[in-house]
């Protein structure tokens, strides 16, 4: 698999971040690093074509995420420390190292990036689901985005468990906090 | 004592509040668009919803937190958290009253043409009320903190 230059270059800067985001001393920088790390993974996204997920990314991963860690962080007390990186026991290092490890070792067995199925095979594309939603999302549903319309169509039951999931947790944290209104 | 007051979270700028007096609109467009026209363009109601939500959050930013809770009306969240989740119950449980299965929108089509695209599009609406409400609720629960809800469980504002 060959890389673009660009893509390489968010690659870095995503495992840039997600160390950052994992070593950074400061909470607040450490929360920095995580937004930019979500930022360049919703970049990453719209290139593997997946322009839904990338967008929900930005929005939430990098947006309110952010906003709502740093309201959390202002509410309490941010201790001053000397360093810009936390100490790291060897423990800690082997612990995810090994977890990096196991995880990489299975890259090798996805598909490439955009095959076909033809030479690799690539359940994704050939799948007889995909196909099935390719070719009847338009006629069923009257939406040309397909995404929307295995979201609130095909898998509507599961959508409105996902709304429903929201909701509560809203209600959840009124309840939690004590509180009887939202704003 | 306002929990701005006490945590020194809100700094008045001119420059922010200009900047979000021009932005907001646009953004609010934006949301709305994403919501609307998820079904033929990348979004949808989650999306649209978390960017309808943070046109609140810049305003809360840029005119103080309390400010924008006064400014708030409480009701319109709850009527949109409540009401996502209604709407999108009933467009699926009106098609098992129709005879036929959740969520099975041709059914709707006998009293109006579309009714495929409009459900939908109503079932993005639903859900974007619910995550643009749920996320101002939490962004100003998050922002009165737990100590304000201990100190003074009546107060509302």
């Amino acid at each position: 698999m060959t890389l673009s230059l660009i893509e390489g270059l968010l690659l870095v800067f995503v495992l840039g971040c997600a160390i950052g985001a994992a070593v950074l001393r400061d909470v607040l920088a450490s929360l920095m690093a995580f937004a930019a790390y979500s930022l360049g993974i919703s970049i990453i996204w719209v290139m593997l074509e997946a322009p839904d997920v990338g967008l929900t990314e930005a929005a939430v991963g990098a947006g309110i995420m952010t906003i709502l860690f740093i309201l959390a962080l202002a509410n309490t007390v941010r201790p001053q420390e000397n360093g810009l990186f936390e100490s790291l026991s060897v423990r800690t290092v082997v612990l995810v190292g090994a977890f990096v490890v196991v995880m990489v070792a299975t890259v090798p067995s996805l598909p490439p990036v955009g095959a076909d199925g033809t030479v690799h095979p690539n359940p994704v594309v050939s799948g007889e689901v995909t196909q099935y939603y390719i070719d009847n999302a338009y006629a069923d549903t009257e939406v040309k985005n397909a995404v929307t319309a295995v979201l609130a169509a095909y898998r509507g039951f599961d959508t409105l468990g996902e709304a429903v999931v929201v909701f509560s947790a809203g209600v959840a944290a009124l309840t939690v906090l004590r509180q009887e209104v939202f704003a | 004592m306002s929990s701005d007051e006490r945590t020194g979270l809100y700094v008045e700028s001119t420059i922010i509040m200009t900047t979000v007096r021009v932005v907001a609109p646009f953004v609010l467009t934006f949301a709305l668009f994403v919501m609307f026209h998820g079904a033929d363009s990348p979004g949808g109601g989650f999306q649209g919803g978390v960017i309808a939500g943070s046109v609140v959050m810049m305003l809360a930013f840029a005119y103080g937190i309390d400010a924008a809770r006064e400014w708030l009306d409480v009701r319109v969240v709850a009527t949109l958290a409540s009401g996502g989740v209604l709407t999108f119950a009933t467009i699926g449980l009106g098609t098992i009253l129709l005879g036929g299965n959740f969520l099975e929108y041709h059914l709707y089509e006998q009293f109006l043409s579309h009714a495929t695209a409009y459900g939908i599009e109503l079932v993005e609406l639903g859900i974007g009320g619910i995550v643009a409400s749920v996320a101002i609720g939490l962004f100003f629960l998050l922002a009165a903190g737990f100590g304000h809800a201990v100190d003074a469980p009546e107060d509302e504002s």
